[in-house]
C-alpha cells in the first residue's frame, strides 16, 4: 500500500522513472542556456574573487596555492547548488503550483518511480553542471591529474545526496519561505564550513565532527584528491561514505510524496 | 488481460462498489473528514454513469478511489474485477483520468504533454506521437500540437486534458466535472466527444452538478449528498418516479394559496420567489389556478433532474 507508516521507501529506477527523466529533459532543453548561465555566475565569481583575488594574499593551503585548493570544492558546490535549487523549487511548484505531479500520477506511475525519475534527472544535472565547471577548470589550468576522470562518481553521489533532501523538504514545506530556510540555514553553512575554503582543522573540534558526519565534506575531499592527483586509499573511504549516505538519503522522499499525491 | 469468469458479455460490471467509505484524518467519527459514508453502485461496461451532487457530496472522493488515486477506508471497490487501491497498476493501465483541475504541464507543448502520457502507458515514442496526432485531430487540436499549453483557451485546455486521458486507449474514462467553467459552446464540443467515446464502447464515469450534462450523457445516475446516495436510476425513470411528469411554476403568489388552489392535483414546493406544482395533469392544474387565483404567470414545463435534485436534497444544483 502507499502507507505513510513506512518513512523509508527506496525509489524505483525503471522505465517509468526514465519517462519522468525524459519529461525533465524536454523542459530543460527549452531553456538550457539561461539555466547554464544561472548556475555558473556564483561559483565563477567566487573562483575569481576568492581564488585569484583573495588568494594572492593567502599563503599556500595544505601545500597548494589557494585557488587550486578551492577550485575542486567549488566544482562540487556547483553541482550541489544546481541540484538543490532545481529540485527544491521545481518539486514545490510541481506539488503546489503547476501541480503536474498530480497529472503524472494519474497515469500508471507510482510515487517511487516518480522519485526515481527525479533523482536520475538530478544526477544528470550534477554531472552536467559539474562537468561544465570542470571544463572551466581545465581551461584555467587548475586540473592537475588524470585521476579527475573519476569525478563523475562523486558528482553522481552529490546528485542523489542533495536532490533527495530537497525533494523531501519541498514535499513537507507549507510555504516557499520554508524552502528558503532550508537553503539559508542548512545549505549555505554546509557550503561555507565543509572544507571548500579552509581545512577542517580551523574549526572547533565539535564542529569538525559534525561536518565529517555530513556528506558534502567527503565529496569535497574526494574531488580535491582527484583533481590535484593526491590519491590514496583514503579516497575510497570517502567514496564509501558518499555511497552509503546516498543509499540512505534516497529513501527519504517517496513516502512524503506519496502522502501528498495519494491521500 | 484475462476476462473475469462469466464477465465477457457486454453486461460485465466494470465497477462494483459495496459499502464503500472514505474518510480523511482520524476516522469516521470526525464528521469533517467523512467524505463517503457507505455507498453501493455498479457500473456496466459501455455505459455512462453519472454522479450528481452539490460540492462536498463525496463525488470527487468516489472518483479518486475509482481512479486509484486514494485508498478506500472501508468496504469494497472492484474495478475490472480487481481491488482498487493506489498501487493497482493493472487498473491504472486501463483507465484514463480527467481531473477537475487540468494538471497540464506548462513547460511542455501540447504534443509533448500527450506523448509523455503515452510513454507512461508503455507506448514507444513513434506510437505515442501517432496516437497524439489522432486524438488531436478528433478533438480539434490538430493545429495546436506545437503550441505552448499556456496559450490555450479554457475549452482547448479541457479538450487537451481529455485527449491526454485517452492516450492509453482506456476501457474506462473517469471525468470529474469535465465541463465546469466552460462556455456553452465549449461544453457542447466536450459532450460530443464523450458521446463519440460511448459509441466506441468506452465506459464513462462522470461527476457533474450540471443537470443538462447528466441528462444528455448518463445512462444511469446516482444523486449524492453528504457522502450518501439518495437515489439512483436512469435519468428519465428517476424524474418520473421522484418528480412526476410535469411542473407548473407559479410566480408572485404565496405558497399556502397555491396549495389551497391545487388541492390533490399535485404537490406544491416553494422555489425561491416562485412555487412549483409537481403534477401529472398540468392542464387541469393551470385551469384550477386560473379559476381560483385569476390570470397570473403560469409556466408549464416537463419535470427535470433539477426538480429531482431539489426534492431529494432540498438544495439547488450547482450550489
Amino acid at each position: 500500500m502507499t502507507g505513510g507508516a513506512r518513512p523509508l521507501r527506496w525509489p524505483c529506477f525503471n522505465r517509468q522513472a526514465l519517462v519522468v527523466w525524459y519529461r525533465n529533459y524536454l523542459s530543460w532543453a527549452k531553456h538550457y542556456k539561461s539555466s547554464v548561465a544561472m548556475n555558473f555566475g556564483e561559483p565563477l565569481t567566487n573562483l575569481a574573487a576568492l581564488g585569484f583575488g583573495l588568494g594572492a594574499y593567502v599563503a599556500k593551503m595544505q601545500g597548494v596555492p589557494f585557488v587550486d585548493f578551492i577550485a575542486p570544492g567549488l566544482l562540487v558546490v556547483t553541482a550541489m547548488n544546481a541540484v538543490t535549487f532545481d529540485m527544491g523549487w521545481e518539486a514545490y511548484d510541481r506539488l503546489n503550483e503547476s501541480q503536474i505531479y498530480h497529472g503524472l500520477i494519474a497515469a500508471p506511475l507510482t510515487p517511487a518511480e516518480l522519485v526515481g525519475g527525479e533523482l536520475l534527472w538530478e544526477m544528470t544535472r550534477a554531472l552536467l553542471y559539474g562537468g561544465v565547471f570542470f571544463g572551466v577548470l581545465v581551461a584555467l589550468g587548475l586540473v592537475h591529474s588524470w585521476w579527475a576522470v573519476l569525478l563523475p562518481l562523486p558528482l553522481l553521489a552529490v546528485g542523489v545526496l542533495f536532490a533527495a533532501p530537497a525533494l523531501w523538504v519541498a514535499a513537507v514545506a507549507r510555504s516557499q519561505e520554508q524552502l528558503f530556510y532550508y537553503y539559508t540555514l542548512i545549505i549555505t553553512p554546509l557550503y561555507l564550513f565543509s572544507g571548500v575554503f579552509f581545512p577542517l582543522g580551523r574549526l572547533p573540534a565539535w564542529a569538525a565532527v559534525l561536518i565529517r558526519a555530513l556528506p558534502l565534506y567527503h565529496a569535497v575531499v574526494l574531488a580535491r584528491g582527484l583533481i590535484l592527483g593526491q590519491v590514496g586509499w583514503n579516497l575510497l573511504v570517502h567514496m564509501g561514505w558518499l555511497t552509503a549516505y546516498a543509499v540512505v538519503v534516497a529513501a527519504l522522499p517517496t513516502s512524503v510524496v506519496a502522502r501528498r499525491l495519494l491521500a | 488481460m484475462v476476462p473475469e469468469e462469466g464477465g465477457q458479455a457486454e453486461t460485465a460490471a466494470v465497477i462494483e462498489a459495496r459499502g464503500l467509505e472514505k474518510w480523511y484524518g482520524p476516522g469516521p467519527e470526525d464528521t469533517q473528514g467523512y467524505a463517503v459514508r457507505g455507498i453501493d453502485f455498479t457500473v456496466e461496461a459501455g455505459r455512462c454513469f453519472a454522479l450528481l451532487g452539490p460540492n462536498g457530496a463525496g463525488k470527487s472522493s468516489t472518483i479518486r478511489m475509482i481512479s486509484c488515486l486514494t485508498p478506500l477506508s472501508r468496504g469494497m471497490l472492484r474495478v475490472f474485477g480487481m481491488d482498487a487501491h493506489p498501487d493497482a497498476r493493472e487498473i491504472k493501465r486501463r483507465i484514463g483520468v480527467v481531473a477537475q483541475d487540468d494538471f497540464l504541464d506548462p513547460d511542455l507543448t501540447v504534443e509533448e504533454n500527450l506523448v509523455l502520457h503515452g510513454l507512461f502507458y508503455g507506448q514507444n515514442r513513434t506510437a505515442a506521437r501517432r496516437r497524439a496526432a489522432d486524438l488531436a485531430a478528433s478533438l480539434g487540436l490538430a493545429d495546436r500540437l506545437g503550441s505552448a499549453v499556456r496559450a490555450l483557451s479554457g475549452g482547448l485546455r479541457r479538450r487537451l486534458v481529455i485527449a491526454r486521458a485517452l492516450m492509453g486507449h482506456p476501457d474506462l474514462l473517469v471525468l470529474d466535472e469535465p465541463t465546469t467553467g466552460l462556455d456553452p459552446q465549449a461544453r457542447l464540443v466536450v459532450w460530443a466527444a464523450l458521446r463519440a467515446l460511448l459509441r466506441e464502447g468506452v465506459t464513462l464515469v462522470v461527476t457533474t452538478h450540471y443537470m443538462e450534462e447528466a441528462e444528455r450523457l448518463a445512462d444511469e445516475l446516482v444523486v449524492m449528498d453528504h457522502g450518501r446516495i439518495l437515489d439512483q436510476g436512469a435519468p428519465h425513470d428517476l424524474i418520473r418516479r421522484v418528480a412526476g411528469q410535469d411542473v407548473v411554476e407559479v410566480f408572485d403568489v404565496a405558497v399556502p394559496r397555491v396549495v389551497d388552489a391545487v388541492g390533490d392535483l399535485g404537490r406544491v414546493e416553494a422555489r425561491g420567489d416562485a412555487c412549483a406544482v409537481l403534477t401529472d395533469d398540468p392542464a387541469r392544474v393551470v385551469e384550477r389556478l386560473r379559476r381560483e387565483l385569476g390570470a397570473g404567470r403560469y409556466l408549464v414545463r416537463p419535470a427535470d433532474l433539477e426538480d429531482v435534485f431539489l426534492l431529494l436534497t432540498g438544495k439547488e444544483l450547482g450550489e
